[in-house]
């Protein structure tokens, strides 16, 4: 395959793309993170719920028609489960006095996957499902794109951008801002920061169960879906900076440029080892990542 | 006190005993199924006990302990296939491999606490897989890498007093590590690493000890589980197989001795038994986890203990109450 300079820009644009929607994935990780100091495992299985409820919603409700109605839905209703998720499971975290925060919600979140995973699968069997398409192809400049993929990339851009107003221009967002950087100072404000942690999140959950309804119709629906998200969504934080917004968007768009690219000088077939590569090479230069700060001891 | 806690102490060893005893001589009365169920329960003891010495001991918490005994496996696996070495190089090999590369993660994660650590150990493994399924014109990657066994015989005897041998040496070792001055080190590391680092805990040299030293143990493991079940693919790296160790270790109860002893062959039989409900076996056991860690933290093991115990006083009091009173 001989290398173009219009190849170049079609595989750059495709790089984008993927990003922009892995920083959706990326974005609802580092948030959660950067409010409660801890790490959802069970991110991936949002993604999957989200899938499904925009697959069932649509083949059941609502029709191929009004498909962007069922992205609605599915953010509203995981963002409720995320409510009740984090009140029963994450809130005893600061609640209970308890010693082992880390081990706690790691040990938890990673059972909470597992169980979403399996029981989806018990469920609704381990069938791939699709949605249907939605929309037809469009042109952009040379390259000719699936619709949907399209329609995806639109609307991660739409909702980053929204979460980038609610962070910076709203009261609920100056609070999370604050609350990620001193929990105790921002109950001396008389913030209830139990809120705070439970609507962070809902939020963070709610980003991913948008990628996941986004996606329904391109990456398909089936029960361990969110796995390949979890991975990409990981990847992105370490090497952006865990809890830094700005990282996850930028490593985002890093590693969907590495893998776009890298499929064309090196090879397609380890186009999922890229990301790994980058990120073993940012831990050993800088351990915290690009815009990560040091962690303080004790 | 001091002399109760004396005498539970040899009851343990006593039961200990009793318990090799019994799996020494149990293959007289179980079929072939029933071996294989004993020699996987002891395959994940090996390998629950060992995680639990990071994570459970040493606050590691390292999601990469599976793709140890991969790493292991595949070592000897490729060696044997491509260069036709014998066994013992194969198994030297699966023991230089995972140490050197345990020592090399150590290295990696040596400056990350808590969740860092096991994002980054998370990291490694995923690599590890994918690249293993991307080499696949070495390692024949989902189509699985044929594996010659250690025995001629078709009889799984042989490997049942192998894997019992292997589980009683390696769980001694470990057992003789933490009773030395090594495993108050691990526990002050968890409690608290900067005070152990202010009272003179080399706290670079255990940490990274400790996780070669575990690594190790599971590649010997995944060695010869490899060569028992003659056949690796990418399976043994993913998420779920860490999860299941994960969750056999804190049903058991999370940095205690006993934990991983008791939760891997429950939820390895367990899940043999109810083979039939597939998935829900999954469901069921994570709910246990998630119930598990909501209210009583410290496992089955611990819960179990403290019955006895408490059952123990009980009598003892009786006992007070029944002398007569001068």
């Amino acid at each position: 395959m001989t290398i173009t300079p219009e190849l170049l820009l079609n595989f750059t644009i495709a790089g984008l793309m993927i990003g922009v929607l892995y920083a959706l994935m990326a974005l609802g990780i580092t948030f959660i993170y950067s409010i409660m100091k801890m790490i959802n495992w069970a991110m991936g299985e949002f993604y999957m719920l989200g899938s499904y409820v925009q697959w069932a919603l649509v083949v059941f409700l609502l029709g191929a028609d009004y498909w962007f109605v069922g992205i609605i839905g599915s953010m509203i209703l995981v963002f409720v489960v995320g409510l009740i998720v984090q009140r029963v499971l994450i809130s005893p975290m600061f609640t209970s006095g308890m010693e082992r925060r880390d081990e706690y919600g790691t040990v938890v979140t990673i059972a909470l996957s597992l169980f979403l995973r399996n029981l989806m699968t018990v469920l609704s069997g381990p069938d791939t499902r699709t949605p249907g398409r939605f929309l037809p192809p469009v042109t952009l400049g040379t390259l000719p794109v699936s619709g949907d993929r399209f329609a995806a990339f639109v609307g991660a851009l739409l909702l980053i951008f929204l979460f980038y107003l609610l962070l910076n221009y709203t009261w609920v967002g100056m609070a999370f801002k604050a609350s990620s950087q001193n929990r105790v100072g921002v109950q001396t404000a008389g913030i209830n920061i139990l809120r705070i942690d439970q609507a962070a999140f809902a939020i963070g959950v709610m980003l991913a169960a948008a990628a996941g309804a986004l996606l329904a119709p391109v990456f398909l629906v089936y029960p361990s879906n969110g796995a390949i998200a979890t991975v990409k969504g990981f990847e992105i934080i370490i090497i952006g900076g865990m809890g830094s917004i700005p990282g996850a968007v930028l490593g985002a768009i890093a590693l969907g440029l590495t893998e776009s690219l890298g499929s064309v000088f090196i090879s397609s077939g380890l186009r999922d080892v890229f990301g790994f590569v980058l990120l073993i090479i940012i831990l050993l230069i800088k351990p915290t990542g690009l815009f990560g700060e040091r962690e303080r001891l004790s | 006190m001091q002399k109760r806690w004396a005498h539970l102490k040899n009851a343990n060893y006593l039961l200990a005993g009793l318990i090799v005893i019994g799996l020494a001589i149990a293959p007289a009365w179980l079929g072939d199924y029933a071996k294989h169920i004993v020699i996987l329960s002891l395959y994940y003891v090996i390998m629950a006990a060992s995680w639990n010495l990071l994570a459970g001991y040493t606050g590691q918490f390292s999601l990469a302990h599976q793709s140890f005994a991969a790493l292991g496996g595949y070592a000897s696996g490729l060696l044997i296939l491509y260069f036709k070495v014998p066994l013992v190089v194969g198994f030297l090999a699966a023991i230089v491999t995972t140490m050197l590369t345990g020592y090399f993660l150590g290295r990696l994660v040596l400056k990350m606490r808590g969740i860092y650590l096991a994002v980054a150990t998370w990291a490694f493994s995923e690599s590890f897989r994918l690249t293993i399924a991307a080499a696949y014109t070495y390692t024949r990657g989902d189509q699985g890498l044929p594996v010659p066994p250690l025995f001629q015989s078709l009889n799984p005897i042989w490997y049942y007093y192998l894997f019992l041998a292997l589980t009683v040496v390696l769980l001694l070792v470990m057992y003789l590590v933490l009773k030395s001055p090594i495993g108050s080190f691990l526990r002050a590391i968890k409690d608290d690493e900067l005070a152990a680092m202010a009272l003179g805990v080399d706290t670079v040299k255990w940490k990274l000890f400790i996780m070669t030293f575990a690594s190790t143990i599971a590649g010997i493991a995944g060695f010869f589980y490899a060569h028992y079940i003659v056949i690796l693919s990418p399976v043994m790296l993913s998420f779920n197989e860490i999860g299941k160790i994960v969750i056999m270790v804190v049903f058991g109860g999370l940095g205690t001795f006993v934990g991983p002893l008791i939760g891997a062959p429950v939820i390895v039989i367990l899940s043999e038994l109810m083979r039939d409900l597939a998935e829900w076996n999954m469901v069921f056991y994570s709910l246990c986890v998630i119930v598990i860690m909501r209210t009583y933290r410290e496992g089955i093991a611990s819960l179990a203990r403290r019955v006895l115990e408490r059952f123990g006083m009980r009598r003892k009091i009786a006992l007070a109450n029944d002398k007569p009173t001068p």
